[in-house]
Formats: C-alpha cells, structure tokens, sequence
C-alpha cells in the first residue's frame, strides 16, 4: 500500500513537470496578455513603457462602437465571409469534387491546387498586388489590350473594389486547402450510397444536389464555422496588400486594431477592439457549434 | 445510345477543361513574376505580361545585396526550426501525461490548452508587446520563438493527445513491469510510435513559423533581424524604384517553401487535414 502510494506520488510529479512548460507558455503568452488587454480596454495608454495608464471606464469602447471606420471594418468583414460562402466554397468543393473523380491525374491536381498555402500570405500578397497595379499589372495589360483601356482603375486605391480585390486573392490561395475538407468528406461517401443512386437512376446534377451534397454535410459545417470565425481574423493578407488603405477603407478589424494600436498609439482603443472580437468569435463559435450544428446532428 | 455517349464524352472534356483552367489559375501568378524577375526596370513598366527580351539575371544578386534577401530567408528558416523543435519538446511530454495519467487536474490542463485555440492572436498584440517593453523581449529571437511556440502549443496538445490514445496501452504496461520510468517510456516507446504525427504538427509549424507576419512586425524593428515577411513588405514599399529585384525577393522567399513541397506535399495535405479538422 505504501510502496503504492508513493508510486503515485512519484507519477504525480512526474505528470507535472511534464505538463508545466507548456502551461507556463499558454499563461504567460496566451491567457495572461487577453487579461491584460481586458484591462486595457478600459484604460487611456499610448504605448510608451513609462508613461501613465489612466482609467476611462467604458470611453473606449464607446468611441469604437462609435466609429464609422469600426463598422467600415466589419463591413469588411463581412465581405470576407459573403467572398468565403459565394467564391470560396463552391470553388473548393468543384475541386475537391475533381480531385475524387476518376479522371487522370488527380494526384497532380490535387498537389497544384494546394500549393498557393505554403508560398506564404506576405509573398502571395505582393504578387497580386503586383499583378493588380493599375500601370503595368497584368489585369490592366490585359484590358488595355482587349481595347477596355476605360475599365482600368487603381483597384487597390479605389474603396471597396479594393476589399473584394484581397477577398478574391484570399480565395486564390485557400482554395486548396478547404479542396481538402471537402475531398475527405466526398472520400467517406460509401460505396452503397452511390449504387443506390444509380439503381434509382439518379444521375449528374440531380445526384449532386440530392446525394452527394447532403451527405458532405458535416464538412459545409466545418466549412462554414471557419469561414464565419476566420474572416474576422484576416490580417496578413489585407496587410500586405493594403495596408488597410487607402485611409483605412480595406482595413478588417484586426488591421484597424493593429493600426490604431500601434500607429496611433492609441493602446486601449486598441484593446478595446480585441476584447470585442474576441468575444463575437466565441458567441459565434459557440452559437455555431451548439446550436445551429446541434440541430444538424439530431 | 450515341446521344448519351457523346454527352458522356462531352461531360468528360468539360471536367478536364475546367481542372486544367483552375491549375492554370494557379500557376498563372507564379510564371508571371519569375518572369518578372528576370526583367529590366523598364521591361516591367511597358507591362508584365511581355516576354523578358533582355534576361536580366543580376535582379538576384541585386535582391541579395541590398534587401539582404538571404539572411532574412535563412533568419526564418531557423525561427521556423527552432520553433517546430520548441512545440514538440513541451508538447510531447504534456500530451503523453494528458493521454496516460488520470490525475483530475490534467482535466483541466487539457481545457487550458483547448481554450487557446479560442484565443485569435491579434487580441494579444497590445499586451504582449508591453511585456516584449519590459523583459527587453524587442528584437529578441528567444522571445519571438517562445510567443510562436505558445500559439501552436493547442494544435500541437490535442494532435498529440488524440495519437497517443490511439496508442495500445498495453506497451506502456509491459514497459512498467519491466522497470522504465515514465521519461523511458515516452522516449523509447512512444516517440518512435509517434513519429508520424510529430512528422505532420512539424510541417504545420514550420509552415507558420517560416511566413509567420503579425508578431515580427510588432517585436523585430531592427531591419538587420527582419524576418522574410517583414523584410519582402520593407524592400517593396521603400525601393519603388526598380521592381526586378522585388519580384526576385518574392520568388526567392518561396523557393524553401517550394522544395519541401515539392518533396512532401503528400504529409503536408495531411497535416493540414489533421488540423483544420480541429476547428
């Protein structure tokens, strides 16, 4: 009994130390800083280590709720997500579709359309925003060749032509991956389900829509939770593509939280921005995975 | 019955049609910039689209020499390697305690983890940079890497986790009865069995580490330790000028990326399975 129990003190100790690095890093890096930010939030501070932070109760939140560049930031968003359900998800799943049909050279395919993923969002944003100028880009060459000289405009100067202009890029480059999820829900289709469909005759589109579909569905779930929790997270793109200008009109929030933050200086706007983006992306992951899945499962 | 086969047929070309045009799409905005990068200044400005009539091969060298494309290249990749090694080394062992042990507090240190996934990175931003001001963590590579490290602890916890459990139990048993410890058993068991996962969550992170862009542009502002995001952003906002050694940074900053692709592109569609499922 003793040998025993000093055994599972032993095994006690054991399973701590080899827990606690990793429960140092979360604290320190993760949970302690959205404290300090909740704190913030409420708190005047520039920035600078040794100058005051004063309290200002709710004042920042307000001014952010407030401010028409906050719901412009939103609306960015948004557009974001429309972009993900619109363009997104049905270029995937038309790949992720290719990639499981019996046509040659699936694994090919399946490598090319993945690849934008690992060139980097920074290097894939350049690119583009290259591709895009309104000079010598390719998309003004092009025009100018086809005689619709008239269509061309500085795309990423112009607002809201320049969000669209980065949500389409976004697209380029995620393409692949959601192909992912949604090729392994169209891999776990049994065999049965598609000879039962073409015993009731039920054949190309019609099959589509009614068979394989539905029967994805777990993965549009999967799909769909991403795309509305990530597209307020969208930062590196928009970064290197605009900046978030001009004047602000391409900025998502987490740009407008980066910029007021850390060019204005204005940390507890700043703060203020995390806090309630943090807590939209969980009453949305929250409302999502428990109710509007919920359902799904029942 | 020739009706159907010839729409058969029909359908078949289309599908190939539309698979060539998506990889096309794909591949398009890389040819176009090595192209690019092998033209002149003046080149460039009549229009991307042309064919480089003189190859302008110096872009490189010029890249090299005055965005210092290299070292910022080879700066990331050892960030990326130090921060893959980080995630696992603490990764490991708290995944094995979490899968094995059934002390109650482990419970809780599992939904600790889990909750970071929760957490977007830019809510952190303000506040760790206060601190980065405080333990002189500005400019400093051990805390950039520990920060990268933190954020992929979640990912890295529950990959681990689940492997582990899908592990027999029975070898840690018979190991015990012989006499290992639990340090022995997790190194000479269970890392050989987990190294296919270690394999995937590696790729993931050296992935992020390698383009990672938020955290260097608030810690790193000395542009002798820039990181490649930050160095390419630099170099193209500042030398406006001449766009051939530009458009060589960028094809540059993806050839690492490229050749591992190239080598594993099969374990990196797994790894992004394996993570994207987590969400």
């Amino acid at each position: 009994m003793r040998i025993k129990s000093r055994r599972t003190r032993k095994e006690l100790l054991t399973s701590l130390l080899f827990v606690l690095p990793g429960v140092l890093l979360t604290i320190i890096f993760v949970i302690y800083p959205v404290i300090n930010t909740f704190w913030l939030s409420f708190n005047k501070w520039n920035g600078v280590g040794g100058s005051a932070v004063t309290w200002v109760g709710l004042e920042n939140y307000t001014k952010v709720l407030t401010s028409e560049k906050f719901w412009n930031s939103m609306l960015n968003a948004l557009y974001f997500m429309i972009g993900g359900f619109v363009v997104l998800m049905p270029i995937a799943f038309g790949m992720a579709l290719l990639v499981t049909s019996k046509m040659k050279g699936t694994k090919f395919l399946k490598a090319s359309y993945l690849m934008p993923v690992m060139l980097g969002t920074t290097a894939v944003g350049l690119m583009w925003k290259f591709m895009l100028n309104a000079d010598f880009g390719v998309l003004a060459q092009a025009l100018r060749g086809l005689g619709l000289g008239d269509w061309v405009i500085n795309w990423l100067a112009t607002p809201t032509v320049n969000i669209w202009c980065v949500v389409l890029v976004n697209e380029w480059m995620y393409a692949g991956y959601n192909m992912l999820i949604f090729a392994a829900g169209l891999v776990a289709i049994p065999q049965d389900i598609h000879d039962a469909a073409l015993m009731d005759g039920c054949l190309g589109l019609k099959k589509l829509f009614y068979v394989t579909v539905p029967m994805c569905k777990n993965m549009f779930m999967v799909f769909s939770v991403t795309c509305i929790t990530g597209c307020l997270k969208a930062f590196d793109i928009v970064y290197a593509m605009t900046g978030g200008g001009p004047v602000e009109t391409s900025a998502t929030p987490a740009i407008l939280l980066y910029s007021q933050g850390f060019q204005y200086k204005l940390m507890g706007r700043s703060s203020a921005i995390s806090i309630f983006l943090l807590v939209l992306g969980l009453i949305l992951s929250l409302f999502l995975n428990n109710v509007v899945f919920k359902q799904e499962k029942n | 019955m020739n009706k159907n086969r010839a729409k058969r047929r029909f359908k078949k070309g289309l599908q190939y049609f539309v698979a060539a045009l998506l990889a096309v799409i794909t591949f398009f905005p890389l040819v176009i910039t090595l192209l690019n990068s092998l033209k002149s200044n003046d080149e460039i400005l009549l229009g991307m689209f042309n064919l480089p009539k003189v190859w302008q091969f110096s872009n490189y060298p010029s890249a090299i020499a005055t965005a210092n494309a290299v070292g910022s290249i080879t700066r990331s990749l050892l960030v990326a390697i130090a921060t893959l090694v980080l995630v696992i080394v603490v990764a490991l062992p708290g995944a094995y305690a979490i899968a094995r042990k059934s002390f109650k507090y482990l419970k809780g240190t599992y939904i600790l983890f889990m909750a970071g996934v929760m957490v977007p990175v830019h809510c952190t931003l303000v506040s760790i940079n206060r601190m980065a001001n405080v333990v002189s963590g500005k400019n400093n590579y051990i805390f950039l890497v520990l920060v990268y490290a933190a954020f992929n602890l979640s990912q890295a916890i529950f990959l681990f986790t689940s492997y582990i459990r899908g592990i027999d139990r029975g070898l840690d048993e018979a190991a015990k009865i012989d006499g290992c410890g639990d340090t022995q058993i997790l190194v000479h068991i269970l890392l050989p069995l987990c190294a296919p996962i270690i394999a995937t969550e590696a790729i993931l992170v050296f992935i992020y580490g390698y383009s990672e862009l938020i955290f260097s542009l608030i810690l790193i502002n000395k542009d002798s330790l820039y990181t490649v995001s930050r160095a390419m952003l630099n170099f193209t906002s500042n030398y406006t000028t001449s766009y051939g050694p530009e458009f060589a940074f960028i094809i540059l900053s993806m050839i690492p990326m490229l050749i591992i692709y190239l080598i594993l592109h099969e374990k990196v569609a797994e790894g992004m399975m394996a993570g994207a499922i987590k969400g």
